[in-house]
């Protein structure tokens, strides 16, 4: 009961600081920004998705006046873009970059002349269809060269044709954009940044109530009650965890709303239970060390720095020696649980390490301040 | 000259505290962490496969593929996808259990149909109850791709005499790559700016310390002005960030990295900082305690720095005049060798100097308040009001 007292008072200091209830709402300002930044790069970098929301049809492409009607010229509008007709190339590669992103012409031996503009945002996109078009044009123009027959040149062209199935049609997990892109963005990076964004704010809320207390030279109150210090820290960092982990669940339940459907969120918030006692762990130690709130925020800011690194960097960088151990850090357990509807034992060991792991550091945090007794007279 | 005095009495303070070094330490170890960062983006962009900015992870999907000629096995590319064989009964029991996202189907008679010239029919059983089905769905389209021009070509020398005229193609790119530009210049050019933010704390202790510690009653009865105090103090700062921007240059120089103008790039980075330690004085100056200049500084840096890349950032795709008022898109210009009007280099150089003035004179006019020093202090609205003489001044 002395506990939950001491919870109560710590919930209530929380929920009264007007700077966290600002930090919660920058959050999801975050969340909502970084939704709205992996809409807007995967329709960017998708053709198919250029094609359905009409953009490609506003990237305008320069061909020569001698090929119009030519089946280079159906080819590229069979890709959609906005064709623009020159008979002066000197004029059109003037506007190559402004005006137009892309310029077909021929020269006067048949060769066919290729430029797109390498600066704009959609060049993988602009370079992806002009060459589906040139190619197609080429093939033609080859195999009628050769005296195939339509059916035979449609063959060739076309040696292998898929045909998806859909399993599970009914129960069809709904994605706000079916996109490879937007789904590795958004589950390989977002979805673990996202859920372990409130945790960062927990270690600098721990040291902000440790040392703030050690400043307003409360503590020694604190400490001279019938407490012994594992409960005075049990107590404080009790409500500071359930606040970070219902911010976590609240991103999940927002996710879910837009459209990102979140799996197994038992098994993720048991994994973000021990990974929020590893951060506040860390959050304790540096409120021992220092002496003052300013050198709690730096040194809080360079082990935020560092864990970061440490936690996201691998996510997008191929080392295949650590592949090993890099399947058992956090992020990428959160991201296979978060993506998979059903998920089998072995992702279940894969977390044991970072259970070991953060639950030693909050031990070690907790035995530390129990030595240290958290003032220094 | 007194700032002068203070700004030297405080550098030296600054230099000889253990904690300092410390720190200056971990942030050069910092620089380190993101040059290795950087040169493995830098390693990806170069490679053949062009630039990913997606997460790696391997095994993100799984696939089972049941292909007896190896002719689909062959082309997939497992960096992304888990992929094993198996046979269709197997398969379909994974995916109705979950355990796989998609089955390839190749025919048993694949290699007979390369060889009669007839087109071969893969199918993909792909679980809709999984949201990665899309990354199974288009690896498994560009494997096809792969796999469809592989045989056309295969085809077409077999059925097509070599003598056959080909029509030429010639491909060309002009302009340096959007993401080229971003990962040389525009990532260089934030790694240079990037200390620039990490003195914020050094002003706060040095102009809320004041007031926390009550030190400030005897710096304001000594003779010596407000505006000596704030010059005297940013000064100081200014002293430390063009030690650490000099450290960070020659660290990128030797890790090789090359500026095209070196000293011209450090001067450009270095008087950027004095608009943004004014504005870190204007929040010390107001804020009552460490916590609230901390929170404040984090805000308003967040627009500090959207000041400086978006026009950065908007110069790669539209070249406009008006982007050069951010010196890290002149930074970012001098990195890519573009050749600049000499007239250019004032845009950046007359913002900064405006924001600074501005930055200053609001500083020192709240520094020099007893109210906001020693409180009650007044609303942010009313000092508004105040600051631009709509209201009168009650000292």
């Amino acid at each position: 009961m002395k506990i939950l007292t001491l919870a109560k008072k710590e919930s209530q200091d929380i929920l009264s600081n007007k700077i966290y209830l600002l930090v919660i709402f920058v959050q999801l300002f975050i969340v909502l920004g970084a939704f709205g930044l992996a809409i807007i790069s995967s329709i960017a970098t998708d053709p198919t998705l250029l094609d359905t929301y009409g953009i490609t049809s506003h990237l305008n492409v320069g061909i020569s006046d001698d090929l119009k009607g030519s089946p280079l010229d159906q080819d590229l509008k069979a890709q959609n873009f906005n064709i623009i007709y020159y008979n002066n190339s000197d004029k059109a590669l003037k506007l190559l970059g402004s005006g137009l992103v892309a310029m077909v012409g021929i020269s006067p031996d048949g060769e066919i002349n290729v430029q797109i503009d390498n600066s704009n945002v959609f060049y993988p996109v602009i370079s992806q269809k002009i060459d589906t078009a040139v190619n197609e044009f080429e093939l033609t123009k080859k195999l009628e060269s050769a005296g195939l027959n339509q059916s035979e040149i449609q063959t060739i062209q076309n040696p292998v044709t898929l045909t998806v199935i859909k399993v599970n049609s009914n129960n069809t997990a709904p994605i706000a954009l079916d996109s490879s892109y937007f789904v590795e963005v958004m589950y390989g990076f977002i979805v673990p940044f996202v859920l372990l964004l409130p945790f960062f704010m927990a270690s600098n809320i721990v040291t902000d109530s440790v040392v703030g207390e050690r400043e307003r030279k409360t503590f020694e109150v604190l400490l001279m009650t019938p407490l012994s210090s594992s409960t005075v820290m049990i107590g404080k960092i009790l409500p500071i965890l359930f606040f970070s982990i219902l911010q976590s669940m609240a991103w999940i339940l927002l996710l879910d709303l837009l459209k990102v459907p979140i799996y197994n969120p038992i098994i993720l918030f048991f994994i973000l239970l021990f990974v929020g006692l590893g951060f506040i762990g860390v959050g304790i130690i540096i409120s021992m060390l220092v002496d003052s709130t300013k050198e709690a925020n730096s040194a809080i800011t360079l082990a935020l720095v560092f864990a970061t690194f440490i936690l996201f960097v691998p996510l997008f960088i191929k080392a295949p020696l650590f592949e090993g151990i890099l399947n058992f850090l956090p992020t990428v357990l959160i991201v296979k649980l978060a993506s998979t509807p059903i998920v089998g034992s072995e992702i279940i060991l894969s977390s044991i390490p970072t259970i070991i792991l953060s639950a030693g550091i909050f031990l070690l945090a907790i035995r530390y301040f129990r030595h240290e007794r958290a003032i220094r007279l | 000259m007194k700032f002068i005095t203070i700004a030297e009495w405080e550098f030296k303070e600054t230099l000889k505290s253990k904690k300092f070094l410390i720190i200056f330490c971990l942030q050069i170890s910092m620089l380190f962490l993101m040059i290795f960062v950087f040169n493995a983006f830098a390693v990806n962009i170069q490679s053949d496969k062009g630039v990913s900015i997606t997460p790696s992870l391997s095994g993100f999907a799984s696939l089972d593929i049941d292909d007896q000629g190896h002719l689909f096995t062959k082309y997939i590319n497992p960096s992304l996808i888990n992929v094993q064989s198996s046979d269709y009964n197997n398969s379909l029991q994974n995916l109705n259990n979950g355990e796989i996202t998609g089955f390839v189907q190749v025919p048993s008679d694949s290699l007979n149909s390369i060889r009669n010239i007839d087109t071969i029919n893969v199918k993909l059983y792909l679980d809709y109850n999984d949201p990665k089905r899309s990354v199974i769905r288009d690896e498994v389209n560009s494997t096809v791709n792969i796999m469809a021009t592989a045989i056309s070509n295969s085809w077409i020398n077999s059925l097509i005499p070599q003598n056959t005229t080909q029509i030429a193609v010639n491909q060309q790119s002009t302009g340096q790559s959007l993401q080229i530009q971003i990962l040389t210049n525009a990532m260089l050019a934030i790694l240079l700016f990037l200390p620039l933010f990490f003195f914020g704390n050094m002003i706060i202790d040095s102009v809320v310390g004041e007031k926390e510690r009550k030190t400030g009653e005897i710096l304001m009865a000594m003779p010596i002005s407000p505006s000596q105090i704030i010059l005297g103090k940013i000064l100081a700062v200014e002293g430390v960030i063009a030690i650490q921007i000099a450290f960070w240059m020659i660290i990128l120089f030797i890790m090789g990295f090359k500026f095209a103008d070196p000293i011209l790039i450090y001067i450009l980075v270095i008087i950027t900082a004095l608009p943004i330690l004014g504005v870190t004085t204007i929040i010390s100056a107001y804020s009552k305690n460490y916590k609230e200049a901390g929170i404040g500084i984090t805000i308003s840096y967040i627009g500090v720095v959207g000041v400086l890349i978006i026009p950065a950032l908007t110069y790669l795709s539209i070249k406009s005049l008006a982007s050069n008022i951010s010196p890290m898109t002149m930074v970012m210009r001098i990195f890519s060798g573009e050749t600049i009007p000499f007239w250019q280099y004032f845009i950046p150089i007359v913002f900064i100097f405006l924001v600074t003035i501005l930055t200053y004179w609001i500083s020192i006019k709240l520094f020099e308040r007893d109210d906001i020093f020693f409180g009650p202090r007044p609303r942010l609205i009313r000092l508004f009001l105040e600051l631009i003489r709509f209201k009168k001044n009650v000292k």
